[in-house]
């Protein structure tokens, strides 16, 4: 029994901190938000250069093998400085690929992955905003050798920098998943415009885009359980995202109470606002530990889902608040284009209902368990 | 990371389990379908013999003071075995891994760091045995949150001390044999350093237990009067001055919350089959979406809590002190003990309203219990509002209240 970073973690979340430092400031997040591109191409190849891409993809195919609770220490520092930047969005996409993928399929996409030359993301949701496989509509219709898909997907995270889609299809009555190039003919990619614009969403139009059936990722019809798990995974690092950016909100607040004085104070030294700050640290701490738990869980436990839920449900509590009352505790400063606070608070709105809000996890967390 | 156990680890855990298969007298509670509350099953009176079999057995067993070191009769035993042992104990529902409560909690504790050769040999083995029970003079009336102010004195006077003053909220002392006291022995000193730890015989001359009767209508703690009690010297625990350190040492005995964790997954239990046997607006409570959520939500904290104790625990493993992040836990016990007795009388509905012995109470009563007990967890062993000052304080570096 041992629940704490390795020395190895330790060093890899220094290093992250060192990096994120330097080259990802608030002003390099704020450029991001300001641009029209679909990310920040210059970050991109840094951490290419830095091998991060290769993590978590295994060794056999170009990348590090680490595991997944690796990337949660990374994840948890990228939330912190808002790293904006489809990272985890492709880490995700090539454990769909690594866990789910033929030899041939992973020989094909991995190594570009793992060496950052290939960005993917899962294209899941449509526009029903329905997390379930009864969400699906978007139709593949095969001919043996080619499969024609139709339909639209909605939501997808960094599509717009993507290169490689994940598109979950309905075909044989179940669900199927298959590599679409982005560039392929009847794809269209439409930005979103987002409550958060540190991040990037699109949506994503497949009309009659014609793929090879070798393209198909898994059995026809067959993949949903298993791609359910790989959106768990994400769930996870998105959670871990979520609590360092709590984290980073909390400091902030908490510096600024240290220095604003009222009433002949720092305001940090009245209850009401100390309590405050104190609560959102019982949140952070509370669903740090549900985090890095359920990122050994998705590896490790049979059915992780329960663990993975009370994860991303908290850790929304812990962003939700942190994010609200930062703004709160800045005061009028709070409320301004210029203060980073707002910043975190559209991070806290933005992925509080993404993969699943508090009350659906709630919901699932009881009907895993048959309740 | 690495949840899993060693194979000495888990041969340990069949151990506890085949002992309390044997010996837990709880035992008849746990396998039956709604564990009721103690006192339905036998009265208070045919309980104690039980108990005390009990609390034999474990010493018998090593298992009473777990963690203790072994010179001084504790079982020597290491933190995850500790850990294990408490999992175990409160799946089966059992009694509390030894009877005196105090005893084993802080006093102990206090007494394995500061005391002398003579005090432990005098009052460990009479923890163990359950033969001694204590209470904690710390509250006076004055003295609450701000602890450090108690004005309770003692006065040196040859070879005795001099105890005048009162204390209050004294949980159990009306049982017990005694008190580790706190007394101002020097007013001149900064409040905190002005403080000594004396050990005082419950039945000596002067001292007067008047019980407080709690909002549950049981009268769980007292008023402690001292009129001129007079203490050997001896029963000083610690140098004279050194109380305030001797109390922070004790009360930060126990870190990982793993007994309170397991207690509160029982709770829960028992709520999940509550709300599938009450109805609540025409329906089963468990279909109530709002019952759903809320008991997710209380599934979240509790194994939240579990898994923040355990990353203490590790913390602890690996050779550190764990301080005021335990702060956490505290206020996560704090708020799940009130809605644990809040959901379950709303589960209840109407029936919500009826306490033991009334015709149609549910469970005998034993919720509407937790709903009017829950104040001696929460506040108890320093309130919400300090921990949070504690927290802040602390841990974020914000200035220090007044």
């Amino acid at each position: 029994m041992d629940f704490g970073f390795s020395a190895d973690q330790e060093q890899l979340k220094a290093q992250v901190r060192r990096f994120l430092d330097s080259e990802c400031p608030m002003d390099r997040v704020r450029q991001v938000m300001a641009a029209k591109e679909s990310h920040d191409r210059g970050l991109w190849s840094k951490i290419a250069e830095l091998g991060w891409p290769a993590l978590t993809v295994p060794e056999s195919f170009g990348g590090l093998g680490m595991r997944w609770e690796d990337l949660v220490v990374i994840a948890e520092e990228m939330g912190r400085s808002l790293f904006p930047s489809p990272f985890l969005a492709s880490a995700v996409a090539a454990r769909a690929i690594a866990l789910m993928g033929s030899e041939g399929q992973k020989s094909r996409w991995l190594p570009l992955l793992a060496s950052g030359d290939l960005i993917a993301t899962l294209a899941i949701l449509e526009d029903s905003d329905d997390l379930s496989a009864a969400g699906i509509g978007l139709v593949a219709e095969s001919d043996g050798e080619h499969v024609v898909l139709s339909g639209s997907k909605m939501f997808i995270p960094h599509a717009q920098a993507a290169g490689l889609l994940l598109v979950a299809a309905r075909e044989h009555g179940g669900i199927s998943l298959f590599a679409v190039p982005a560039d392929a003919a009847g794809v269209t990619v439409t930005p979103l415009r987002l409550i958060d614009q540190s991040q990037r969403a699109a949506r994503v139009t497949l009309a009659a885009v014609v793929v090879e059936s070798s393209d198909r990722i898994g059995e026809p019809g067959a993949v949903w359980s298993d791609l359910a798990a790989v959106l768990d995974a994400g769930t996870v690092v998105l959670a871990a995202e979520m609590v360092g950016a709590a984290d980073a909100a909390l400091r902030l607040a908490a510096e600024y109470a240290k220095v604003r004085k009222q009433f002949g104070h720092p305001i940090g030294r009245f209850q009401g606002v100390k309590h405050r700050l104190a609560e959102i640290l019982v949140d952070i701490e509370s669903s740090r530990s549900l985090v890095y738990f359920a990122s050994w869980a998705v590896d490790h436990q049979e059915d992780p889902r329960g663990a993975v839920s009370m994860a991303k449900a908290y850790a929304s509590q812990a962003l939700d608040r942190a994010g609200e009352e930062g703004i709160q505790i800045h005061g009028a400063i709070g409320f301004t284009w210029e203060c980073d606070a707002q910043l975190y608070y559209k991070r806290g709105r933005y992925c509080r209902n993404l993969a699943g809000s508090p009350e659906y996890h709630h919901e699932r967390l009881l009907s895993v368990q048959g309740i | 990371m690495d949840f899993s156990f060693s194979e000495r680890e888990e041969a340990f855990r069949r151990e506890v389990r085949e002992f309390l298969d044997v010996s837990n007298p709880h035992r008849v509670v746990a396998a039956g379908k709604d564990a009721q509350s103690d006192d339905d099953v036998e009265s208070a009176m045919d309980r104690l013999p039980k108990l005390l079999a009990w609390n034999q057995a474990l010493v018998e067993k090593g298992w009473v003071g777990f963690h203790w070191p072994k010179e001084v009769g504790g079982g020597g035993g290491g933190l995850i075995e500790q850990m294990i042992l408490k999992q175990e104990s409160g799946k089966a529902r059992a009694p509390m891994l030894g009877l005196s409560y105090m005893g084993l909690a802080w006093v102990g504790p206090g007494i394995i760091k500061y005391g002398t050769e003579e005090q432990k040999r005098r009052f460990i083995p009479a923890i163990l045995e359950a033969r001694d029970h204590w209470c904690t003079g710390y509250s006076e009336p004055g003295s609450g949150s701000d602890l450090a102010s108690l004005r309770c004195s003692a006065v040196r006077d040859g070879d005795h001390y001099v105890i005048s003053g009162q204390k209050t909220w004294t949980s159990l002392a009306m049982w017990s044999q005694w008190m580790i006291l706190l007394v101002r022995t020097d007013p001149g000193a900064a409040k905190h350093l002005g403080i000594t730890c004396l050990l005082v015989p419950m039945d000596a001359a002067g001292v007067e237990v008047r019980p407080i009767k709690a909002m549950n209508g049981e009268t769980p703690f007292a008023e402690v009067f001292f009129n001129d009690v007079r203490v050997p010297v001896e029963n000083r625990l610690g140098a004279e001055g050194q109380g305030w350190d001797v109390t922070k040492h004790a009360l930060a005995n126990e870190r990982s919350s793993i007994a309170e964790v397991t207690a509160m997954v029982n709770h829960l239990e028992d709520l999940k089959r509550l709300a599938k046997r009450c109805r609540s607006n025409g329906r089963v409570a468990i279909q109530d979406p709002l019952v759903r959520q809320r008991l997710a939500r209380m599934e979240t904290m509790i194994e939240a809590m579990r898994l923040t104790g355990l990353r203490f625990l590790t913390k602890q493993l690996r050779g550190h002190e764990v301080g005021a992040e335990t702060s956490v836990n505290k206020l996560l016990r704090a708020e799940l003990e009130v809605e644990i007795g809040r959901l379950a009388l709303d589960i209840e509905g109407r029936y919500g309203s009826l306490v033991k012995g009334s015709p149609g109470a549910i469970d005998n009563g034993k919720w509407q219990r937790q709903a009017l007990t829950w104040p001696s967890y929460v506040i108890g062993g320093g309130t919400p509002n300090i921990q949070k000052n504690v927290i802040a304080e602390r841990l974020l570096g914000l200035p220090h209240d007044a």
